[in-house]
């Protein structure tokens, strides 16, 4: 798929913090888990040995979806510092 | 060509952009800038990190999109000094858009010749309406006159470029546009975060761009800071960007050459064609597209945020299916997929549009919500400029008269009601309500691919009017009642 390649087709300036936080009590027992089918980076993956949903950063496309789609405010969302996160090539 | 020229000049037009080396390790980072050539006051950044300069600027505007770029450039114009803040490290960098602007005068009022100068890729000439069933697709294809792609026409103030909307890329586009405000004498500042509003006594003052105690204020502050709109709602214009006014774009761009591309397309010269699909979203309410650019084809899907969440499926399973799809696949033969993006779009019209203006600050483009499809026509980008050429008018005369209280600055707001913008909007309400409706995008591409099946379909038997073929292309599929309704809402939509 092509969400498998997005590393490739996408250039980022990755900060080191990520910009976006998920705070696990307020996620737990979300029953829809919306955030692991709705992002388009994939970058929410639902654990099941773990029983949670695991958050990486790195391939966010800042779109804001994951801020809109989760209904129990368990998201700490902002922008990337300026500078960095995703950078549309001049193709 | 021309348009590789305007690419290269984009590095020496009256400004200088540095795109490298944004510092964060061990501090916070230090935007990089564009400034105007010889101005130096941002190196370091000893301005921005004052709490006590007094403010330097007459205005702020927040994200250096059209709707930003265009309202500084208006303000720079009317001899103010305006800093035009963007995240990106350049203008563009954070724009995946890729499609098609429709014309419009408002950057033409600022910078004559705009459209003729701009970079654009293909201007389109061709547009297509495509519903996709199982068996066959229906299509309704719109073809302006030969030569109405000319690059004279949109030269001047007074000719027409009304039929045909320009292709274009962001990046491009945006950088470009940037370097022209520069060179008008706004200072552009990029890599640069806002984080919040300065605000004092009921009153915003300024912005905080990269910490607690990093503030720059001035006694306007525009906000265009995109679809999310964070800083209106901070501001308490709306209650937050809903998931159910929103619509998420995910799209795929191929590089295929011109050649291939004028084509398969039946394109000449700079020709450029957009092809819209309905029935291809699996069941999520929304649409497919594809649209031509110079050397590449943007292809994609717009997904209602809400629909997308209750259906359960996710974005790049369903743009998957819809790039192998017989409807794409073909056009896309032998391109390399060089580039994934996404991005929301604001898709409720009136129903979502906040309140445009506090004291000491408007709000314009996408951040006010002003992007719409009526099923036609996708409308945004230039909605986001005839915002912000109004929303810096109106600033730079309320500026000029020492007034940016709310009640002054509510100018916007009436200007907006005369211009196209909020017109459009309210013109097509119901049709932006009547597309919130699940049946349009699952039964009725169902309905009219049998329909039209029945109706070229030749096996020997005797044929049937339209009134029993309707009949049993509806079977099992829509009351009567309900058909009946939705032919009403869809006249009120657009009758």
């Amino acid at each position: 798929m092509i969400v498998d390649d997005i590393f490739d087709l996408v250039s980022y300036r990755v900060h080191p913090e990520p910009h976006i936080r998920l705070n696990q009590d307020t996620c737990r027992g979300c029953t829809h888990r919306a955030c692991t089918f709705a992002c388009p980076a994939r970058c929410y993956t639902y654990s099941e040995e773990r029983e949670r949903v695991d958050f990486a950063y790195e391939a966010c496309l800042e779109c804001g979806t994951c801020l809109l789609v989760c209904d129990r405010g368990a998201l700490d969302w902002s922008y990337p510092v300026g500078g960095c996160g995703v950078r549309f090539r001049l193709t | 060509m021309g348009q590789l020229d305007q690419r290269a000049g984009l590095q020496t037009a009256g400004g200088e952009i540095r795109a490298s080396g944004v510092r964060h390790a061990g501090g916070p980072a230090l935007p990089d800038e564009i400034t105007k050539a010889g101005e130096t006051a941002w190196a370091g950044q000893p301005a921005l990190r004052s709490r006590s300069t007094p403010a330097s600027f007459d205005a702020i505007v927040v994200g250096a999109g059209p709707a930003g770029t265009t309202a500084a450039l208006a303000l720079a114009q009317a001899g103010k000094r305006v800093l035009l803040l963007e995240r990106g490290d350049y203008p563009g960098a954070k724009n995946m858009f890729g499609g098609m602007v429709a014309w419009c005068p408002a950057p033409e009022k600022l910078l004559p010749g705009f459209w003729s100068q701009a970079p654009w890729e293909r201007a389109v000439t061709k547009r297509t309406l495509s519903i996709a069933a199982a068996g066959s697709t229906t299509s309704l294809i719109f073809q302006a006159a030969a030569e109405s792609e000319a690059p004279t026409i949109g030269g001047g103030a007074t000719s027409d470029r009304s039929l045909t909307g320009l292709t274009l890329f962001r990046p491009h586009f945006d950088r470009w546009y940037a370097e022209q405000a520069v060179a008008h004498g706004v200072t552009v500042l990029c890599g640069c975060r806002v984080e919040g509003l300065v605000r004092r006594g009921g009153q915003v003052v300024g912005v905080r761009v990269a910490g607690p105690d990093d503030i720059v204020e001035a006694p306007l502050v525009i906000a265009c800071d995109g679809a999310l709109s964070l800083l209106a709602a901070e501001a308490g214009l709306h209650s937050g960007v809903k998931a159910e006014n929103m619509a998420l774009g995910v799209r795929a761009l191929y590089a295929l050459s011109e050649e291939e591309i004028d084509a398969r397309f039946g394109l000449v010269g700079r020709e450029g064609a957009t092809q819209e699909f309905l029935g291809c979203t699996g069941g999520v309410r929304g649409g497919g597209f594809i649209y031509t650019q110079t050397e590449a084809l943007s292809v994609g899907l717009v997904l209602h945020l809400d629909s997308l969440k209750a259906q359960g499926v996710a974005p790049y399973e369903l743009l998957e299916r819809f790039v192998a799809s017989p409807l794409v696949a073909p056009l896309l033969r032998g391109a390399r997929l060089v580039e994934y993006s996404a991005h929301l779009l604001p898709e409720a019209g009136l129903r979502m549009t906040p309140r445009l203006q506090t004291a000491g600050l408007l709000v314009a483009g996408d951040a006010a919500g002003f992007c719409y499809t009526n099923g036609l026509t996708q409308e945004g980008m230039n909605l986001a400029m005839t915002s912000g050429l109004l929303a810096g008018r109106v600033a730079a005369e309320a500026l000029e008269a020492g007034d940016v209280s709310a009640a002054r600055l509510a100018r916007y707001r009436r200007a907006l009601e005369e211009s196209f913008v909020l017109r459009d909007l309210r013109t097509y309400q119901k049709a932006i309500d009547f597309l919130h409706h699940d049946r349009l995008f699952t039964v009725y591409p169902r309905v009219v691919g049998a329909l039209m099946e029945d109706l070229y379909r030749s096996d020997g038997r005797p044929k049937e009017k339209i009134r029993r073929l309707a009949r049993r292309a509806l079977k099992g599929e829509l009351s009567v009642g309900q058909l009946v309704a939705d032919i009403f809402r869809a006249g009120r939509a657009f009758v």
